[in-house]
């Protein structure tokens, strides 16, 4: 004997061969989502810092040695006049072989020509605040130094960070509708699981089950291939990021933001099977539930 | 009683069933009998009236409360409705594991009983490998396995042999000794003759009793007597 046999054979239809596999697509969509939208975040957090207290001056460069006078009496100058500024915590002038090594990117690694002006960095502390006029300070600096320039870090990072945070939001957007899209396939289901065995829940209400006891029927069912169908995607997912991951390597680090998940960012991937299986869950015990409500 | 916006199938039927009573169901195809079936083993409401069973106010109920009454009800189907995928044994199980009876009893309960109806060798057999005999004794066990206080059989022995027909009236009838008021609809005189039980005879929508010393009719049954088991007006 088997009295542990289902009275409800819902494994046996459709739905077990199909649903795994389009939760399995919503799970792998909704964790590349939340994936994307966790390394995002790391890296909106550092632009953000870095809109607080930081610009750069660049100065226009000299065609000759570095240590020269003429560069060290612009460096000198423009410095002297930023330091005085009210909200301005430091200035420093970045050495020469840094500010070669920013160009490298674009010019490659070798020698540069020695007359070739290489312009001269500022990097600037501020205050996060203070309220400084940047262009009367620009201005001031174009006295001293012709040609200065200030570069406003905070207005491209600003708008870099606006950029993000909207990329994020349509993150979130895409999971909250492959989680809808989630629910209505689970309601799917669940109603064609009930149509197919209309006969057999008519008559386990008429022997006496409770509501209850035929949804749990349905509930373990939904639990199967909500967490079937969930690791199957969470796993299609990994294996994706894992090779976005190697295929970056190849990529100068330079070019692209900092892009990693911390241990929270893992965690939370790691629940989507869990939420996937719940979702499949609460879904079809409020389905079966709400239908059963028509039998007397 | 009305299915949708048709024709009343049962009007003005008023009846009492004094409990441990033995009846059979007996008129013409279409006079109601599986409707009056349905509405005592609670599969349907009538949309007018009152039925009042085991002291309750079926029709005041709310439905979350009815599936222990449901359980104390036995009910034989014409058409078995037995669930193929599960073996006989299975089948007979289900009213116990839904009331989340213990293994043990299910197991020693479901085995002697399906012996008792002759099906000992079939017990792992599903459905649709047995004939519709042993289905309708199938249906039988598994109405009877809970020890229901009501048992309602609607042409319980309309597919087996005389023989085997007998055997289960007798069963019947031994639960109906221990108590359990018994209703069984059928066609078929020569049981109604062999047992001699009263016949309740519905005709034209009027429920007469025939040869009746277990029951009252219309304005003889007072409503809400102690002893009322099942209480009918539809």
């Amino acid at each position: 004997m088997s009295p542990r046999r289902a009275d409800l054979p819902l494994g046996g239809d459709a739905t077990r061969r199909f649903i795994p596999l389009i939760v399995g697509a919503m799970v792998y969509l909704a964790a590349l989502a939340l994936a994307g939208t966790f390394a995002l975040d790391g890296t909106v957090q550092q632009w953000s810092d870095s809109l607080r207290g930081a610009l750069t001056v660049q100065l226009p460069g000299v065609a000759q040695a570095p240590e020269g006078d003429e560069a060290q009496a612009r460096i000198d100058a423009a410095v002297g006049l930023l330091i005085e500024i009210p909200g301005v915590l430091s200035a420093t002038a970045l050495p020469h072989e840094q500010s070669q090594a920013l160009l490298e990117p674009w010019l490659g690694a070798g020698d540069l020509p020695a007359d070739l002006p290489i312009p001269i960095i500022i990097d600037v502390s501020v205050d996060a605040g203070a309220r400084i006029n940047y262009e009367q300070l620009g201005q001031r600096l174009e006295e001293v130094v012709p040609g200065a320039r200030i570069n406003d870090n905070g207005v491209f990072l600003a708008r870099l960070v606006t950029l993000a945070r909207v990329v994020q939001l349509v993150g979130i957007v895409v999971v909250f509708i492959v989680a809808v899209a989630a629910v209505s396939i689970v309601v799917f289901a669940t109603r064609a699981g009930m149509t197919s065995h209309r006969d057999t829940i008519e008559l386990l209400h008429l022997i006496g089950a409770r509501d209850n006891y035929i949804a749990r029927r349905f509930v373990t069912h939904a639990l199967s291939y909500g967490l079937a169908g969930g690791i199957l995607g969470l796993v299609l997912a990994a294996l994706t990021l894992g090779a976005l991951a190697l295929a970056a390597q190849g990529v100068d680090q330079t070019l692209l933001p900092r892009l990693s998940l911390d241990l929270t960012a893992w965690i939370a991937l790691l629940c989507v099977p869990l939420a996937s299986a719940v979702i499949a869950m609460v879904t079809a015990r409020m389905t079966v539930l709400r239908a059963l409500r028509r039998l007397p | 009683m009305r299915y949708g916006h048709g024709p009343e199938v049962l009007r003005d039927l008023t009846f009492r069933l004094t409990p441990g009573s033995f009846h059979f169901l007996t008129g013409p195809s279409g006079a109601g009998k599986t409707t009056l079936l349905k509405l005592m083993y609670l599969a349907q409401r009538p949309s007018r009236g009152e039925i009042e069973m085991f002291s309750q106010n079926i029709s005041k109920t709310h439905r979350r409360d009815l599936p222990p009454l449901r359980r104390r009800i036995g009910v034989v189907f014409q058409d078995f409705r037995l669930l193929d995928h599960l073996t006989a044994l299975e089948n007979v199980a289900l009213p116990l594991r839904i009331a989340g009876a213990r293994r043990e009893r299910i197991e020693a309960h479901v085995s002697e009983l399906l012996a008792w109806v002759g099906l000992a060798g079939q017990i792992n057999a599903k459905p649709p490998t047995l004939s519709d005999g042993e289905k309708q004794r199938v249906a039988i066990a598994r109405a009877v396995i809970g020890r229901p206080n009501l048992l309602l059989a609607d042409e319980p022995t309309g597919n087996i042999d005389l023989a085997q027909g007998l055997r289960i009236l007798h069963l019947f009838e031994e639960l109906n000794k221990i108590g359990t008021t018994v209703v069984i609809a059928t066609h078929d005189r020569s049981l109604i003759t062999t047992f001699g039980r009263p016949e309740l005879r519905l005709s034209n929508g009027q429920l007469t009793l025939h040869k009746a010393p277990s029951v009252m009719l219309d304005d003889d049954a007072p409503v809400g007597a102690p002893d009322t088991e099942s209480d009918k007006r539809a």
